[in-house]
């Protein structure tokens, strides 16, 4: 025992560790290897359920996440075999990344754990069980839209729970109700003994502290409004619940009990028997927003109800505060106005306004006449009208049914979306009585059976091809997106598209994440896309059969909005979607950041980049394991590119029954790795212009200056490159720099990515950034998606066709001859453009086997930023 | 020619609800249930052309429905929609009467497929 003991305290100071022999690491590594494979598959494939166009159920996500937490147990003890336990740490972590998930799916995520209070800035999406539906759409408008509402917070239903459950209120509430329902009790007699009880309890301790920890100014003045789940959703409550204006901080509490007690007024009691919900709990959570201090506000409706014009918004406007508006009291200035960009104002008509809401400074609000020169004037401007008719329509496209939006404009000119809900309609409105297979089949159909789905549903404009990143900024709002390529840089015109149809991509891919998260309807894989549908042709896009039609199939779309359920808003799918926002994000983009660590992996995702790192690292650990390479087998390979380049194969590599440990090119069987050596060997290459050097002494003296201080493969003065027939994991030090490249090339696309990391210098932070930049732009033109921090670029490629990424690997092989001495010579910003054009000039044949990618005159307006 | 008739039994909502629109818009009418106690006492009333049931179900399972169906209506065809790791087990245990099988998930394309096969048999194309 003692010895044992002895010897651990020994090991520890020492900092020496077990070795593991060669085979067994070279073993878990495999495994590692596919074990990775399978977990981003399996991500992949939960993505691709987000976008609608399976049907999945409840199980299936079960099922999904449990095999997930599986393999990731194992890839954690895998990493841990080969590395003595060093990365214990992942165990606990693993727990912490799951249990969060395992509660989701347990139902109810811990509702009584969340907090009483959220912040807007902070609240979570797809969680209105919490937040409600109001401020869960107002979250939404905020932080993914980016369209402004005011700031606040709300009171979640765990708070309302708890403050039934502090006063002891539950059993009095049901045996009102019970009173009411058996015919014993009026519904007045019911409702205000309910309420009275609600206004006349304690808000307990912690609530009230949470409350006013967010409400510290004195100066502001609130709008309390209800958030009931359930709430502009499927049922509307509209106007059954309270809302009120310019509370004082001081009166928030008193105001949150009105609200609460709201939740039982005779009117909302009436309509939840109607609805037949009135034996389930009822909750409220309360939405409060920093009042506007409105200088005119109003409603928009995204569909006339008055006129029968289909094509027309309706927005309604008065002068003050929004309660003439909401209430419909007085009369209004009324625009009618195109849907379609631009917006055209088809009517407007400014009535006269007699009198305006204002706040009142101690709380409240008051009527006041308006004067005789003001009765007649516009309330808002023309341009305030377009800007809202954008706005408008902006919100439709992503809540997927027209919406009644209630808004201000402050005393700067400012608009504010104070709330947002699914607009009433009658069948006056949309008629649904017709055979929607027969209306349709009177449009011609333009492609059929063609694609995958990235995202479900009907989406209807105009065509507006985009080739370049130039041509992004004419895009029209509500237009028809139709591309080639999936380009990460589409991302800023994603939710301005009212449908998308691209060439390439796939539904696991870059753009079909994006078109998720912005519900916009896309069908990617098109064969021919763009040449069948031309710039200017209103076409409408139905996933559902897989069918552009030629033309706005209104029977369509309106079919779409009368079906009770967006799928998008159901709770099956708002699961899926938290479920995902705790499996795929990547947060550890580099792993040389010092918080790549299991203490920063946030997601599935991030445990499974982290231990693909750090099994990669152990396997070329240099300085812990020259002996472990006794036991391999480790190729030099032999070139005239002066590169001193080690293969160590993990298995199908390197062709069989080769001799000795020198081998050329052609005895590689690795797809990557050829591919890479034939952009690195392309004959420019390594000849310079304009900077003249004698190449081979430049390049020896490059490769012989090692860093000493930069650990791993570079202190052993050469390059290693871990390979097997599918898979390279490269890294190289070329003087300074330090180039990391992890790729796979299969036959099927959905398995294939790159990774690539470049990263220091010897010159200065300005030029190393200019070199970065140089480095971005060509990336970026080849569709990489890159990220740039100081001189550090990181790019990334998924889902890509073999072909594709064969192109890309060379121009990665170009671009390490390029980028060697890049910096040196960027001596002023003008240079960045230059390079980078020098580079595809140069290269051009190489790009010209790209589809689209000889195209380099694009990269001329590049704005990076 | 009139319209298919079709069943929908998943104990699930979202099945249900995603199906329904999907299959009208096909031009078929669509009755949708989650409770399979509610579906056998419809069957009763109502011959339908095609059913769409999940397997395993609270109380009369899927099986049960298919028999009872049947039994009332020869003709009337069922397509099986059930999880991707219970499929071999369902296949095997029955495919007497059974039109087709169908794991879960699964693409809307995909049943949408097999309803036109279904279609075209139960028409006597």
């Amino acid at each position: 025992m003692w010895s044992r003991i002895k010897e651990s305290i020994k090991r520890l100071i020492s900092g020496k560790r077990e070795k593991i022999p060669f085979h067994n690491v070279f073993e878990q590594f495999q495994t590692l290897l596919q074990y990775h494979q399978k977990t981003m598959e399996l991500i992949a494939d939960v993505g691709e359920k987000s976008g609608g166009d399976y049907i999945f159920d409840r199980k299936y996500l079960v099922d999904s996440t449990a095999e997930l937490q599986d393999l990731l147990l194992r890839m954690v003890k895998g990493l841990n075999a080969i590395s003595s336990d060093r990365y214990y740490e992942l165990y606990s972590t693993l727990d912490r990344v799951f249990y969060p998930i395992e509660a989701e799916l347990r139902g109810r995520l811990a509702l009584s754990d969340a907090p009483y209070v959220i912040s807007l800035t902070e609240i979570p999406p797809d969680t209105p069980e919490l937040t409600g539906g109001k401020a869960n759409a107002l979250g939404e408008i905020m932080h993914r839209l980016g369209i402004p509402a005011p700031s606040g917070f709300v009171i979640t239903n765990t708070a309302y729970h708890r403050f039934i459950e502090y006063n002891e209120l539950e059993e009095r509430i049901h045996s009102w109700l019970e009173l009411w329902i058996s015919g014993k009790e009026s519904l007045e007699k019911a409702a205000g003994q309910i309420r009275y009880s609600i206004l006349a309890g304690i808000i307990p301790q912690d609530v009230t502290r949470q409350i006013k920890a967010q409400s510290k100014n004195e100066d502001v003045y609130w709008a309390i409004r209800s958030s009931a789940y359930g709430e502009d959703g499927d049922v509307s409550f509209a106007g059954l619940h309270e809302s009120i204006l310019n509370v004082q901080t001081g009166q928030v509490l008193d105001a949150y009990k009105r609200v609460l007690a709201s939740l039982y007024s005779p009117e909302a009691l009436t309509y939840r028997r109607q609805m037949g919900m009135i034996g389930e709990e009822a909750a409220m959570a309360v939405l409060c927003q920093e009042m506007i201090d409105s200088q005119a506000s109003g409603v928009v409706q995204t569909l006339s109800l008055e006129t029968e014009q289909p094509d027309c918004l309706a927005i309604y406007a008065a002068f003050g505060l929004g309660r003439t508006v909401v209430e419909g009291r007085d009369s209004l200035d009324n625009y009618l106005v195109r849907r379609t960009s631009p917006h055209e104002i088809i009517s407007k008509r400014i009535a006269k306004k007699e009198s305006f809401i204002r706040a009142v400074s101690r709380g409240g609000e008051e009527e006041l006449p308006l004067p005789e020169e003001r009765q007649i004037q516009a309330s808002v401007s023309d341009a305030t009208v377009e800007s809202l008719a954008k706005w408008a329509m902006t919100l439709e496209r992503y809540f997927k049914r027209p919406q009644e939006i209630e808004w201000a404009l402050d005393s700067k000119g400012g608009i504010w979306i104070l709330q947002c809900r699914r607009l009433a309609l009658s069948g006056a409105v949309i008629s649904t009585d017709e055979d929607i297979c027969e209306r349709c089949s009177i449009y011609p159909i333009l492609i059929k059976d063609e694609g995958v789905v990235a995202h479900a549903g009907v989406g209807s404009g105009l065509v507006y091809t985009v080739h370049h990143n130039d041509e992004m900024t004419g895009f029209p709002d509500g237009a028809v997106l139709v591309t080639k390529y999936s380009a990460p840089w589409l991302a800023q015109i994603v939710p301005n598209a009212s449908a998308i149809i691209a060439e390439r991509g796939s539904a696991a891919g870059h753009l079909a994440t994006i078109v998720r998260e912005f519900r916009v309807p896309a069908l990617l894989g098109v064969d021919r896309a763009t040449d069948i549908l031309r710039d200017g042709m209103e076409i409408t896009l139905d996933t559902h059969h897989r069918t552009v039609y030629s033309g706005k199939v209104d029977e369509l779309i309106n079919f779409e909005r009368v079906q009770s359920m967006v799928f998008e808003e159901s709770p099956e799918f708002r699961l899926l979607r938290r479920l995902l926002k705790r499996i795929a994000p990547l947060h550890l983009i580099d792993p040389y950041d010092p918080q790549f660590t299991p203490e920063h992996c946030l997601s599935v995702h991030d445990m499974i980049r982290f231990i693909h790192e750090k099994a990669v690292q152990e396997l070329i650990d240099i300085p812990n394991s020259m002996q472990r390479f006794k036991g391999a087998k480790v190729w030099t390979l032999v070139s005239d590119v002066p590169l001193d380049l080690r293969i160590l194969d993990l298995g199908g590599g390197i062709e069989p029954n080769v001799e000795g440990n020198k081998i050329h090119i052609e005895s590689v069987n690795s797809l990557p790795l050829r591919a890479l050596w034939k952009g690195v060997s392309y004959p420019d290459t390594w000849s310079t212009e304009p900077v003249s050097v004698d190449f081979k002494g430049f390049m020896s003296s490059l490769t012989k200056n090692w860093d000493a201080a930069g650990g791993g493969v570079a202190t052993a003065g050469f390059n290693l490159v871990v390979i097997n027939e599918f898979y390279m994991n490269l890294h190289l030090r070329l003087g300074y720099h330090f180039n990391l490249i992890d790729a796979t090339m299969y036959e099927e696309a959905q398995r294939n990515h790159i990774y690539f990391r470049f990263a220091g210098g010897v010159t200065d932070l300005t030029r190393r950034s200019r070199r970065a930049q140089v480095l971005a732009q060509i990336l970026s033109n080849y569709h990489f998606n890159v990220v740039i921090k100081g001189d550090l670029v990181v790019a990334r490629l998924v889902d890509l066709p073999k072909d594709e990424i064969e192109s890309r690997l060379q121009i990665l092989g170009a671009l390490i001859g390029f980028s060697r001495q890049l910096d040196i010579q960027l001596r002023s910003d003008q240079d960045v453009n230059q390079f980078v054009q020098q580079f595809l000039d140069r290269y051009t044949n190489l790009t010209r086997s790209l589809p689209g990618g000889g195209e380099n005159e694009q990269v001329k307006n590049y704005g990076f930023g | 020619m009139s319209k298919l008739r079709i069943m929908v039994l998943d104990d699930e909502p979202i099945v249900c609800k995603r199906l329904k629109p999907a299959l009208e818009k096909q031009g078929y009418e669509v009755d949708t249930f989650t409770q399979s106690s509610d579906a056998m006492k419809q069957i009763e009333q109502v011959d339908y052309d095609l059913i769409i049931t999940d397997l395993k179900m609270k109380g009369v399972d899927g099986m049960q429905l298919l028999t009872a169906a049947k039994q009332r209506s020869p003709k009337t065809e069922v397509i099986v929609i059930t999880g991707f790791a219970t499929m071999e087990t369902a296949k095997e245990s029955f495919h007497k009467g059974v039109f087709d099988f169908i794991a879960k998930p699964f693409k809307l394309s995909e049943i949408q497929e097999v309803v036109t096969r279904a279609e075209a048999k139960i028409r006597g194309e």
